[in-house]
């Protein structure tokens, strides 16, 4: 290996804290070298934001930089004066940060912002800063420039907010772009073409990557190198293959347990004679504009067939409508249209009694923990609150079921009479499950159950909802915008894009064989852990371009139409119809016709 | 755009204020008052009573009042419609002109006591929040829960005390000018200002001399919460993330200033129009105790004097000066802001 | 599994409050809260009775260590004005203890009934939001706009100046601060998960705002609280000190501030500067213990 560009020794970062000093980061030691791309992973908390600041001599207040080196071309960063590091960052060191838009100052407009940012480094008149804004915004492919220069920071898209930091961070052609979780927040395919670019920009400028990150589906797909963090120390230093074929640190091995276990196996079909359990027919959703006539069309038309004992994964981005498709199924929204049938049932003829017993048979659990238990509440009050609605027991033997479905969710029962402050995001999400599961109920919507937790977490809650799935038998409808976990977990699985299902069918099919051009898309754009297949190896054609059409004012045709060169006359003009075919269904004709 | 806010903003207002008269109206008529006892004395005769009554016009039924007093029977009397806020009970005079001529004086008091205020508050909030947690940073914070929570009027008499009584440097409480000097020609009402328009620097100096203890007065309670705001304000600016990575992609100190000084004044701009609000009656106490003469002791005297018109109009007149105010700073803020739409 | 708090979003700390300030302030606070109870009764002298000595000034420091001991042992012709005596003879230290009683019953109460009321309405208000609730936020809006110290005067000096109608005067110009604080926090609240939670399994809408919601907004109120308490104190004094509040001879500080106030420009300090001691310390206590209270909230 080369002489590295960046050496850090024993960094290490402490926050005062009333009780004591805080020290996310101990004593890291890495290098980086020229061109290169290494990936630092780790839990949220493990220290992996805060070391990457720390490079650039910074910690996030009321934060310090208790000790250790950064040499950076052989000089010792944490030792310059102001305005010699002042003069490194952003000109030698770019940094991009999560959630951008946050980053960007509100108060300015876009292009003034990059123009500071260049004049921080450069001299120029004013046209000439103005120019130089335009052309970097171009060049990370934002159409329009001339017109988001004008832009805030709040009138941009989270996608658009991150090209423009990378604009900023790659206009000086920095010898080391840190890119500290850059892409969450963002949808699969928006992550894909900032990442893609991202990696063609710093090909073409030669610098070195510091990419942080919680997902190992980027490390596999974009690094070189991993570093892992765990507890604030770096506990493994490997080239990506290795990494993936043998990792070494105990807690590296939990992270990647499911992925080795599991392998490529697909999870077994449920019986072909299991009854129907929750059917939805037509199922449509529209909400109201305030002083508007208009609607949002969220859910339209939706078909969904759940049988008992099987899992079915609704997958899309954001706006895509899954999220009120699972609110519809436990009747948090009523739908505008469309029936649900549970067991038969219609619910919309439920009387009051019956619907209370649904409320019991039907549980959901949502996407963040933190927000989905009163902090007020003990665990055992939390884990009480359905049983007490729907169960005659006496508060002992309602105790003890609490204690149980504890168990059942792996959590000590000595949490009972905890308040949620303080328990990590895994085991809230634990918590709710067993809430969820508490009355033994038939049916569960799981709203992005694993999508705020960090990697660890989340495989172990994806084996935990597989176990309770094989052992209770509930049926599953999960939804996520997550296909490694659903291609795991589920049994059949349903597209939805523009409040449409675009495609369905078993996992194997749609993941193996996608047709329809969004799944194709979704899943090129997926980025699997798995370094064998990288993606910057294997440059993808379905990429889509433009952004998603307003769910207000639809297109006429193929909602998808305007994104692709897939497209032709009969799919702007015509609405598409999902058409069953060999045991999967597709929205698109020339998939149908067997054009694409 | 601009125009089509304020618009909106004022005929809201508009309506508010229409509420807020009618709501005044009903108020105190509905409370057990009698007005009329007290102009003509308890031991007055039947016919003396009836007489007065019938004179303000309390001996037609309620909503005939509220009319006359809306001005929809111009006939009768001017009313709200024809710019009118009645006559008073106790002088006679139109209220209007008498809250013109008290209304400057606390206009000035409480401005002055308000750019005073600001210059000491902003600079001492800021270095204050460059080191938090601090030894300076406890000392402020602790000046600005203590000043903030302070009988102004006690410490007005504390500054009369010692800087009148004791040094002689101030000069007698007893109003805006000495009783031996002759006003100025009440051009705008505005002393400093009258003054120098009558071209008479000696009685600029006195009047200032005059204000200096008030404005300080008010200045010292209105230090401890625009401290504290800015203080915290500027604390959050300081630790965003758009002031941190500014920092991390290597801007000039001087630009990461300014972006967190323009992000910390944006959110001031409402609090300083409440606090102007709450001062303009709150500025009687120190009104009172300097003897100055401004609407906070016009209402005092109207209140206790049980004078009905002359309490609804400057109940609504300083509701409509806070109204203004409020728009005005909304319209700075978002000048600052961009995302405050309008 | 992991039980660690997330550190990498860890919120900025503010400085901790020193503790021995909220000490103070909790000290003050008792203080004066004991003296509401027992004051009228301990002081030398009747606070409402006047003697025959006027204008007295109170002992100077190097007197006081003799009075105190002359006075235990009884051998002094009449108990000590430790604070002195005003022009009309009443004992200013016996009055000053007394005060609280007025003073603090008065905040506490008007406090408490605003506060009770305004909850109840904003919980309303923000939970369900219909036509009724609308127009219940215009009219609180109307009664926000209001100037604060003039319509409690007018509304105390036309009802009549009684210790009730302070109360309700007050109670009436603190309501909508309490409609708009919890209404605010309970329209965040209830779009939160546990609110959604709850209703999927089966809760009625009362239900939900009273176990979930209510609870979960009520923080904001009661810092709100010790705010509103030390300002009803200042606004009480304030109501005395311009003849629109409690009547003479109740002990309450405005009005003895008031009483000095116009012999102090003649050098007579002691009749205003004690009271207003009083004042400035009770108020401080409460600023301080809201303050203390505040920073626990954002802590979480």
């Amino acid at each position: 290996m080369a002489e590295p560009i960046l050496k850090v020794r024993d960094l290490a970062v402490g926050y005062p804290t009333p009780a004591g000093l805080l020290q996310p980061v101990k004593a890291v030691s890495f290098d980086i070298a020229a061109r290169e791309v290494v990936g630092l992973v780790g839990d949220a908390g493990s220290g992996k934001s805060t070391t990457a600041l720390a490079l650039l001599g910074l910690a996030r207040a009321p934060g310090k930089i208790m000790g250790g080196t950064v040499q950076f071309e052989g000089r010792d960063l944490l030792t310059l004066s102001d305005d010699e590091i002042r003069a490194i960052r952003g000109r030698d060191i770019g940094i991009i940060v999560q959630n951008p838009r946050a980053a960007l100052n509100p108060m300015l407009k876009i292009g003034r912002q990059i123009g500071n940012a260049y004049e921080a480094h450069n001299q120029g008149s004013t046209a000439e800063v103005r120019a130089q804004a335009i052309e970097m915004l171009r060049m990370v492919g934002i159409n329009d420039p001339e017109r988001r220069v004008e832009s805030f920071a709040h009138e941009l898209s989270g996608g658009m907010a991150q090209r423009a930091l990378i604009a900023m961070a790659l206009s000086s052609r920095p010898k080391l772009l840190i890119a500290d979780e850059p892409t969450s927040g963002l949808d699969v395919t928006i992550q894909a073409q900032f990442l893609d670019q991202m990696w063609q920009t710093v090909q073409s400028t030669g610098s070195a990557i510091l990419l942080v990150t919680q997902e190992l589906g980027v490390i596999a797909n974009y690094c070189d190198r991993v570093l892992v963090m765990h507890e604030g120390r770096i506990v493994e230093d490997a080239p990506v293959r290795q990494f993936f074929a043998a990792p070494q640190h105990p807690y590296s091995q939990d992270v990647l347990r499911l992925y080795r276990e599991k392998g490529s196996d697909y999870p077994p079909q449920v019986a072909a004679g299991a009854p129907v359990l929750m059917q939805a027919q037509g199922l449509t959703k529209n909400f109201p504009i305030r002083h508007s006539p208009k609607v949002v069309h969220a859910v339209d038309q939706v078909a969904l067939t759940i049988r008992r004992g099987e899992a079915v994964g609704l997958v899309g981005e954001s706006g895509s409508g899954k999220t009120t498709v699972g609110r519809c199924l436990v009747r948090l929204v009523d739908p505008t249209d469309g029936a649900i049938l549970f067991d038969g049932a219609d619910l919309s003829r439920l009387s009051s009694s019956a619907m209370r017993a649904y409320r019991s048979r039907v549980q959901i659990v949502f996407q963040d923990p933190f927000d989905s238990v009163n902090p007020r509440w003990t665990i055992a009050q939390i884990l009480d609150e359905p049983l007490r609605l729907h169960s005659p027991d006496d508060p002992a033997a309602r105790r003890k079921r609490a204690a149980e479905v504890l168990a059942l969710v792996n959590l000590p029962d000595a949490l009972l009479d905890r308040r949620p402050k303080g328990l990590g995001a895994g085991a809230l999400q634990r918590i709710n499950i067993a809430r969820a599961l508490i009355l033994r109920p038939d049916f569960m919507v799981l709203d992005e159950p694993t999508s705020v937790l960090a990697p660890r977490a989340r495989n172990a809650l994806i084996a935990l909802l597989a176990r309770l799935q094989a052992e209770l038998g509930i049926s599953f409808l999960f939804i996520s915008h997550d296909l490694t976990t659903v291609r795991f977990l589920c049994q059949r699985v349903a597209v939805m894009y523009l409040g449409q299902i675009v495609e369905e069918g078993t996992v194997e099919q749609v993941f193996a064989s996608p047709q329809h051009p969004y799944s194709r898309a979704l899943l090129s754009a997926h980025l699997f852990p798995d370094p064998t297949h990288r993606r910057v190896d294997h440059p993808e054609a379905a990429a889509l371009q433009g952004e998603i059409p307003s769910p207000i004012d639809l297109p006429k045709g193929c909602y998808l139409a305007s994104r692709g060169g897939f497209a032709n006359y009969t799919c702007r003009t015509t609405p598409q119809m999902l058409t069953q075919q060999g045991g999967r269904a597709v929205r698109c004709h020339r998939v149908v016709a067997g054009e694409i | 755009m601009l125009l089509k806010y304020v618009l909106r903003r004022m005929s809201i207002g508009l309506v508010q204020l229409l509420g807020l008269s009618i709501t005044v109206f009903f108020l105190i008529r509905l409370l057990p008052a009698d007005p009329v006892s007290r102009l003509v004395g308890m031991n007055a005769s039947k016919e003396a009573y009836a007489q007065a009554q019938a004179q303000l016009g309390l001996d037609r039924p309620v909503l005939t009042q509220l009319l006359i007093y809306l001005g929809f029977q111009p006939d009768v009397a001017p009313g709200l419609l024809q710019g009118s806020l009645g006559v008073s009970w106790v002088t006679g005079s139109q209220v209007t002109a008498e809250i013109a001529a008290y209304l400057p004086v606390t206009l000035e008091l409480v401005t002055l006591s308000f750019l005073f205020a600001f210059a000491v508050a902003v600079p001492v909030g800021m270095l204050s929040a460059l080191r938090p947690g601090g030894r300076a940073d406890k000392g402020v914070f602790l000046y600005s829960l203590f000043a903030g929570s302070q009988p102004e009027f006690w410490w007005g008499l504390l500054f009369v005390y010692v800087f009148f009584f004791k040094l002689g440097w101030a000069p007698a409480p007893l109003g805006r000018l000495s009783p031996m000097t002759t006003p100025p020609p009440a051009t705008t009402g505005f002393i400093l200002i009258d003054t120098l328009l009558a071209g008479q620097p000696a009685k600029f100096v006195e009047a200032a001399h005059h204000l200096l203890l008030p404005v300080l007065n008010l200045a010292f309670v209105l230090s401890g919460p625009i401290i504290k705001m800015v203080r915290q304000n500027m604390l959050r600016a300081l630790q965003s993330d758009f002031v941190l990575y500014a920092n991390s992609i290597g801007l000039p100190r001087k630009v990461v200033a300014r972006y967190a000084l323009r992000a910390a004044m944006a959110p001031s701009m409402t609090l300083i129009g409440i606090l102007y609000g709450f001062m303009l009656s709150g500025a009687v106490l120190v009104e009172t105790v300097f003897s100055l003469g401004g609407i906070g002791q016009y209402a005092v005297r109207s209140v206790l004097a049980f004078d009905y018109p002359a309490i609804q109009g400057v109940v609504l007149v300083i509701t409509a000066i806070s109204l203004v105010v409020y728009l005005l700073l909304d319209l700075i803020h978002a000048a600052i802001d961009p995302r405050i739409a309008y | 599994m992991s039980a660690l708090p997330d550190i990498e979003a860890l919120p900025a700390l503010p400085p901790k409050p020193a503790d021995w300030l909220f000490r103070i302030g909790l000290a003050i606070v008792i203080t004066v809260t004991i003296l509401a109870v027992i004051g009228p009764y301990i002081g030398p002298y009747d606070p409402t009775l006047t003697t025959v000595r006027v204008a007295q000034p109170p002992p100077s420091l190097l007197e006081l260590p003799g009075l105190l001991k002359g006075w235990v042992a009884g051998t002094l012709e009449y108990p000590p004005h430790l604070m002195g005596t005003d022009v009309s003879g009443y004992d200013i230290f016996s009055r000053v203890i007394a005060a609280p009683r007025t003073d603090l019953m008065i905040a506490l109460t008007a406090n408490f009934l605003s506060l009770v009321v305004g909850v109840f309405l904003g919980l309303i208000a923000g939970y369900f939001r219909n036509f009724a609730t609308e127009l219940l936020m215009r009219v609180s809006d109307v009664m926000q706009s209001f100037p604060v110290f003039i319509s409690a005067m007018v509304l105390v000096t036309l009802a009549g100046r009684s210790t009730s109608n302070i109360i309700i005067a007050l109670a009436f110009v603190y309501i909508p601060i309490y409609i708009r604080l919890t209404r605010a926090e309970v329209l965040s609240q209830k779009s939160r998960g546990f609110v959604e939670a709850a209703r999927a399994m089966g809760n009625s809408e009362i239900a939900i705002a009273l176990r979930h919601v209510l609870p979960n907004s009520l923080t904001p109120a009661l810092i709100q609280s010790s705010v509103t308490i030390g300002f009803a104190i200042l606004l009480t004094a304030g109501l005395s000190f311009v003849g629109a509040g409690v009547r003479p001879p109740t002990p309450e500080w405005g009005l003895m501030i008031s009483t000095g106030a116009n012999t102090i420009i003649l050098g007579e300090w002691w009749p205003s500067v004690f009271p207003g001691i009083a004042i400035s310390l009770t108020v401080f206590g409460f600023a301080v213990l809201g303050n203390a209270l505040e920073r626990r909230y954002e802590d979480g």
